[in-house]
């Protein structure tokens, strides 16, 4: 399957300048970059050059209000003449939005694109936040905290303009996503394989168990954050084993309560059907990936993680929610075990 | 199952409110059901009767509305007292039981 991978940022942070670097090493090629620009008249696809094996797709308009069926088809394209070879042979996908877009309805198209499943996975979300300007940008732009919340890589740019460490803006970014990995980049210098390296195969478990281990530092039981613009970041630990119909259920109340002030959750999750092997979900506002199961878990610690970011989100209502289903899971099972659906009298 | 709701039910739907932005309170009743008073209704939660296929009953007024589980209950009950609730059909295929 070929990952896709979206990179974000706010206006102004970096995107292009990174692409443009990108594209002229040997690490970024048999890449297929889509450039999303706000407006008729787009102007970053000008401003990067690309190898001969890699190239630009270019789609104007904000992808997260108004082309996402675009996006959908323009993937749809991009494989079909990669089929008929009348594209290069490229082996991964990356998307830059547009500075003001909101990231989640994109990845809802990307996870849910009915036809080119099967070919295609969302691999992961990387931000360039300003090392200059992000804190303002940050205190004034809700969408740039939804960029940052969202992300599984953070790459904090232009940091040789400045004469000291960012350690604040470092700081606030770790407390408004504790689990993204960060990374420098001065004049848009970053190994493409660093930023875009796949978190599967042997590295998945460590990648995850890092994911997991950075939200839940320093308390070993719960911790939870209070960001920006009420966003929240809640770490859960369950010790014993969640049967599967439990955690099936969970997320269900979770879409349906939760919908779109669920920014992101990830979760390493001990099934009792299967515990020598964790089961890892992903999931963004209501739509969530078809659990994978990982060979083998990353650690001795075999109890189910989870971790949620959002808005308004309470800790003490999914730690009663989870209880409760998993109560009402044991006594079904131990009871007559049949239930049916909702119906009324 | 006998006729009181349980303890985890009573302190999920306590948590509830404040999560869904509902001022309300939720306290048992004297038949070993569930109040739940919010300021656009008045519900009450029992137990569903011994043989039927469900596990609790809400009441608003005369109309009563079964219902099989947890997600169920979260479902009519916020129905019931957020006018700003609009309950979507999302139902999250059943997790495979072996990887």
């Amino acid at each position: 399957m070929i990952p896709i991978w979206v990179l974000t940022g706010f206006l102004g942070s970096g995107k292009t300048t990174l692409l443009g670097r990108l594209l002229k090493t040997p690490g970024f090629s048999r890449t297929a970059v889509i450039i999303n620009e706000f407006g008729e008249i787009g102007l970053d696809h000008d401003l990067i050059e690309t190898s001969d094996e890699s190239f630009v797709a270019l789609q104007t308009g904000c992808l997260c209000c108004t082309v996402r069926d675009d996006l959908v088809l323009t993937l749809e394209d991009l494989l079909r003449r990669r089929a008929a070879r009348t594209a290069p042979p490229f082996e991964r996908v990356v998307i830059e939005t547009s500075g003001l877009a909101d990231p989640a309805p994109i990845l809802h198209a990307l996870m849910m694109g009915p036809t080119f499943a099967g070919q295609l996975f969302v691999a992961g979300v990387v931000t360039t936040v300003d090392a200059v300007n992000g804190w303002r940008t940050l205190d004034r732009h809700k969408e740039a905290i939804k960029q940052v919340a969202v992300a599984d890589r953070l790459l904090l740019t232009k940091t040789d303009l400045l004469a000291m460490p960012a350690t604040a803006l470092s700081a606030r970014l770790a407390a408004l996503n504790p689990a993204a990995q960060h990374l420098p980049a001065a004049f848009g210098d970053v190994e493409a394989n660093t930023l875009f390296d796949l978190a599967c195969g042997e590295k998945a478990p460590v990648e995850l168990a890092r994911w997991l281990a950075a939200s839940a530092a320093g308390e070993p039981r719960r911790t939870e954050h209070v960001h920006d613009a009420e966003i929240v970041c809640i770490a859960i630990v369950r010790e014993t084993p969640m049967r599967a119909v439990g955690l099936t259920l969970l997320l269900e109340v979770l879409a349906e309560h939760c919908g779109g002030d669920l920014l992101r959750l990830k979760g390493l999750v001990n099934i009792a059907e299967c515990p020598e092997r964790p089961a890892v979900i992903h999931g963004v506002q209501h739509v969530f990936h078809p659990p994978a199961w990982l060979a083998r878990w990353p650690s001795q610690d075999h109890r189910s993680r989870l971790v949620l970011i959002g808005r308004n989100l309470r800790r003490a209502w999914i730690e009663a929610l989870l209880t409760a289903l998993e109560m009402e899971v044991a006594e079904v099972h131990g009871g007559a075990g049949k239930l049916a659906t909702t119906g009324e009298e | 199952m006998g006729t009181a709701i349980p303890e985890y039910v009573v302190v999920l739907l306590q948590e509830s409110l404040p999560a869904w932005g509902v001022a309300g309170v939720v306290g048992r009743s004297a038949d070993g059901g569930l109040e739940v008073r919010a300021a656009t209704a008045h519900l009450h939660v029992a137990r569903a009767p011994a043989g039927l296929p469900f596990r609790w009953l809400v009441s608003l007024g005369d109309r009563k509305r079964a219902v099989s589980g947890v997600p169920g209950l979260l479902r009519t009950v916020r129905a019931g007292i957020d006018p700003s609730y609009r309950p979507i059909a999302v139902r999250i295929a059943a997790l495979p039981l072996a990887p």
